[in-house]
């Protein structure tokens, strides 16, 4: 990465951003914090290369805004975004309007570093972030039919019963079949198997 | 309403708006003719009704009353109307009309009340009956109109089973209002926090010597816990908001040994001697590793809290024994003052406590828990002292164990 790219950190807590600014820089990132999404757009010169690591939820502009606005603005910027509600649905839409990857408060810095440097390696190919695509893929393959059809009901925000009653067969079943899904797919928690799901489908 | 027509003297009355009958052969005419219209309206009333004469013999019933006791109108018509109550009223009602007739109080007449009905299979309902009194001449008669009640009942039945729901329910919102608050105002600095200690961990990375090997290792630590908190906050949200957990096929005996390290670190000191009793065959469970270790950790420290209060001996016991079916019972039995019978009714309640600095929330919260796991939980008091509190968990031995590969 060239010292000229900028990390833009957007989040309405003080303490958040920087302390997000520390850990990046600890990293070698040059990094800029902004209080709102308002804010962020108002400094952007509209030029410099980086990338954006957004709250999905702030007051004013949110997350998904923000991504909107870019895009109308013609701005390239990757954008990471980041969420303290373990709001699912609404991250799902942040990766389909195009964000390169989400992640829940509070998070494992490794997991964010891998993120910033895939974001600002776009045209490059990051070893790390293959690997870790080739590993959740590898994890996809080992699922049977019927896991991945639970796969695809939990990443579409689905509760079981409704998974259940769409498959055809019961809760309990798709309970355990959930269990298994979240064993292979060695997901922690729900959010981190729908970004899983999403990142390997972005990627194909 | 063949009694009635014999008795024609005695009907003035109710044929009073009539014209005035100019012999017998009128009279029998117009009273046919009231006969008629009664019959027509014992054919078409909704309701249930019938009439009984002062010694109890039904005289006469709708079409709704047979269908409602399943009797046809001849098994009845004439015959003592305690056949269609159900005990005690059937062995009473005789003594019920005698009381009146010769009181005059009234119990019933123009009051209305819930009885229960029997039908001619022997089966009963609930019906609120009214009654209402006719009399002509020197002799008493009584119509008793009667609802069925029960599809009423069935539907309170339903409602209370409902507001239980709905009581749960708003425990559980109650809870989630809390975790869902919490998550969002405890995650911002649990980010910041784990956010500092990384970058220093990385610029420790970078120092040399034993100091900051030795630093770098317990800012690693400290951050790993600030994530290990929200990770407790997440699922503990996750749960309140979808009413799911995340359920694992885990190993019970290793969820019950890393609880145990966890609670049981002060236990030495309170000289609490441990012994684990576990069934090999409650061995895999459906169960979300961090909420059942909540519970176990909750259960073992009251136990341990308990006996520290007094008490030669101090023997906490946990147990499993499978059922052989779908469950895995966990027991966790100490040697303490035990529990006051009226408390342990609502010992689960949230805000119920028995310490003196406790909020109340945590049995609470393991029976949120345990019913979220699909399983119980609930406390005995053997009368040789102490407590044992117990809950169930499915095990995955069925079709889990088939699927996991």
């Amino acid at each position: 990465m060239s010292s000229s790219q900028i990390v833009h950190v957007i989040d309405d807590d003080v303490a958040v951003r920087q302390s997000m600014a520390f850990l990046l820089s600890t990293a070698g990132h040059a990094v800029r914090v902004h209080e709102s999404a308002v804010a962020f757009l108002q400094a952007f010169s509209g030029t410099e290369d980086g990338c954006v690591v957004t709250d999905i939820r702030m007051p004013g502009m949110d997350g998904l805004e923000l991504q909107g606005r870019l895009k109308s603005m013609n701005i390239g910027l990757p954008v990471i975004v980041i969420t303290g509600h373990g709001d699912i649905a609404l991250a799902v839409q942040a990766m389909k309007a195009g964000a390169i990857d989400f992640i829940e408060k509070p998070f494992d810095d490794d997991v964010l570093l891998v993120a910033i440097r895939s974001a600002l390696a776009r045209n490059l190919h990051l070893v790390e972030r293959e690997a870790q695509l080739a590993e959740i893929g590898r994890r996809l393959q080992s699922l049977s039919d019927r896991e991945r059809d639970v796969l695809e009901g939990l990443v579409a925000g689905k509760p079981n019963k409704i998974i259940a009653y769409d498959l055809g067969i019961s809760a309990r079943t798709v309970e355990v079949y959930r269990a298994n899904v979240m064993t292979k797919m060695r997901a922690d928690s729900l959010s981190e198997l729908v970004r899983m799901a999403i990142l390997s489908g972005n990627a194909s | 309403m063949v009694p009635l027509a014999e008795r024609p003297n005695r009907l003035e009355p109710m044929t009073s708006h009539t014209s005035i009958p100019q012999d017998l052969e009128t009279l029998t005419v117009a009273l046919e003719a009231a006969e008629a219209r009664l019959q027509s309206i014992l054919q078409t009333v909704p309701d249930a009704m019938l009439i009984i004469d002062e010694r109890g013999r039904v005289e006469s019933l709708s079409a709704t009353a047979e269908r409602l006791f399943a009797y046809a109108k001849d098994e009845v018509v004439g015959r003592n109307v305690d056949m269609l109550m159900a005990t005690p009223h059937r062995e009473q009602h005789d003594a019920y009309l005698k009381r009146y007739l010769t009181t005059g109080e009234r119990r019933i007449i123009g009051i209305g009340r819930v009885v229960t009905g029997r039908r001619k299979d022997g089966t009963t309902f609930p019906m609120h009956l009214t009654v209402g009194e006719l009399q002509l001449a020197d002799r008493h008669y009584f119509t008793g109109f009667i609802r069925d009640l029960t599809d009423q009942q069935l539907t309170e039945i339903r409602l209370k089973e409902l507001q239980s729901e709905v009581t749960h329910m708003s425990r559980f919102m109650a809870l989630g209002e809390m975790a869902s608050t919490l998550a969002h105002e405890i995650n911002q600095p649990l980010t910041a926090i784990a956010n500092y200690l990384k970058g220093c961990r990385r610029l420790l990375e970078r120092m040399a010597g034993e100091p900051a090997l030795v630093l770098r290792d317990a800012v690693g630590k400290a951050a790993d816990q600030a994530l290990r908190a929200g990770d407790i906050i997440r699922r503990l949200r996750e749960f309140v908001a979808r009413g799911e957990t995340e359920r694992r096929i885990e190993s019970l005996p290793k969820l019950i040994e890393d609880a145990s390290t966890l609670a049981l670190i002060d236990a030495k000191e309170n000289a609490v001697t441990v012994s684990f009793r576990l069934d090999p065959a409650a061995d895999l469970v459906l169960a979300d590793r961090i909420q059942i270790q909540q519970v176990l950790v909750n259960l073992i420290r009251n136990a341990i809290e308990v006996m520290s209060e007094g008490g030669k001996r101090r023997q906490l016991d946990i147990a499993t024994v499978a059922d052989g079916g779908d469950l895995v019972e966990v027991s966790v039995s100490d040697t303490g003052t035990g529990i006051a019978p009226e408390v342990a009714a609502q010992l689960f309640q949230p805000f119920v406590t028995t310490k003196r600095k406790g909020m109340g929330l945590g049995l609470s919260i393991c029976r949120t828990i345990i019913e979220a796991h699909g399983g119980k939980i609930w406390v005995d008091s053997p009368p040789d002292g102490g407590t044992i509190f117990r809950f169930t968990l499915r095990t995955a031995n069925g079709e889990g164990r088939s699927l996991v590969e």
